[in-house]
């Protein structure tokens, strides 16, 4: 199924140098997985890239370097099996948090700065979350499902990045739960008092 | 790069997947001291760099096998491991989780409908008579959190309370809400 929304061509390079924050690494790095037009163009930059580490000064390595890694290496390489399950069975996630009838979120369990926060979030078809703007950047990719907002339908796969100051109303399509994986920049700031209970909630 | 080094590469690639380690020791030379600069232009420590390039080789030769000189380049290979070789120690590295999130429950259209916001109002007339009767401390923790966006490390802080106390009068708090909620739905 051919997507319809991409990370912009400068989020995709940072994601291909490794310079994207953790977490939002993740969510593009889900997108990514998903969509041969983006993995084209992240496997032409990951070709730049290595033709620019052989340009890299070469920086002195420790005394013995060579013999203590050589000293790790098994007898013979066997290549390393991969994991073919969907993205998100394979998420590390936190028990899931009940929020909303219909609604629960889990966290990732990966790294990321204090002020960030990573997750999955479900929804039930239908389901309209909380009326939000946002006070930093947020990416999202869709894992399941499907949304409609004010920017269009977000189908799984699909890739959407909010700015701040967004106001924000996604709502989720008849059918099927809508799951999502988020990595979000500060705080998100709920209108109303049902947001506002939501999100403290999700905060343990 | 010129296209005889890369040849080269792809050589020693092919060899190392069959345990070559003098091929190994080959590439080592040539791509380590790239690698653990790429890594500190990452903003790897010294120290996290040097490990990390070595864990990059050790990975490298593990994944040897699967090198397909048709599909890419050794450089880019190279790259793509010393690249994850970084993400993957960060994944490794536990940080202290701090996420909150987001949800309603209006009913499925782009617009909120008159009657929709009418719903939400009384909704949220319920869950305030909800919050009015949960015990004080409960309320107290709650309020913070709810109306003021507080994360509870600062609630715990504000009301001198372990952060276990607060997390588990949120607990507390959270266990009456969905009840008294859910008599609604
Ligand atoms: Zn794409």
């Amino acid at each position: 199924m051919t997507l319809c929304h991409h990370p912009a061509d400068e989020v995709l390079v940072s994601y291909a140098v490794g310079a994207l924050e953790s977490g939002f690494g993740l969510v593009v790095g889900a997108h990514v997985g998903a969509c041969t037009q983006c993995r084209v163009k992240v496997g032409a930059l990951e070709e730049v890239s290595g033709g620019s580490l052989s340009d890299l000064p070469d920086a002195s390595l420790g005394a013995g370097a060579l013999q203590r890694t050589m000293a790790r290496l098994g007898r013979v390489p066997a290549p390393a099996a991969i994991d073919r399950r969907p993205l998100l069975e394979r998420l590390p996630l936190r028990p899931r948090r009940w929020v909303a009838p219909g609604v629960w979120v889990a966290a990732v369990d990966t790294p990321h700065s204090r002020d960030n926060r990573v997750y999955v979030l479900s929804a039930k078809p239908g389901m309209s979350t909380a009326r939000h703007r946002h006070s930093g950047a947020e990416f999202c990719t869709v894992l399941k499902g499907a949304y409609r907002d004010e920017v269009g339908l977000f189908r799984a796969g699909d890739f959407a990045a909010a700015e701040h100051d967004l106001e924000h109303l996604p709502v989720v399509l008849p059918g099927e739960e809508c799951v999502c994986l988020f990595a979000t920049e500060g705080r998100l700031k709920p209108r109303g008092l049902m947001g506002r209970i939501a999100f403290a909630l999700a905060d343990v | 790069m010129n296209s005889r080094a890369e040849t080269t590469d792809d050589d020693l690639l092919i060899r190392i997947a069959g345990g070559d380690r003098e091929a190994f020791a080959l590439l080592f030379a040539k791509f380590a001291p790239k690698v653990k600069s790429y890594l500190l232009r990452l903003g790897a420590p010294g120290a996290v760099a040097e490990d990390l390039a070595q864990d990059a080789m050790v990975s490298l030769w593990r994944r040897a096998a699967s090198f397909d000189p048709k599909k890419a380049k050794a450089s880019t290979w190279v790259y793509v491991i010393a690249r994850n070789a970084w993400i993957d120690r960060l994944r490794r590295e536990k940080v202290q989780l701090a996420y909150r999130d987001l949800t309603d429950m209006s009913e499925a259209s782009g617009e909120e409908a008159p009657d929709a916001a009418v719903a939400r109002e009384q909704e949220e007339t319920r869950i305030a008579a909800a919050l009015e009767n949960l015990p004080d401390e409960q309320r107290q923790v709650v309020r913070l959190a709810f109306f003021e966006d507080r994360p509870h490390s600062e609630i715990a802080e504000r009301l001198s309370l372990p952060l276990g106390t607060v997390k588990s009068r949120m607990r507390l708090a959270l266990a009456k809400l969905k009840v008294q909620w859910e008599q609604y739905r």
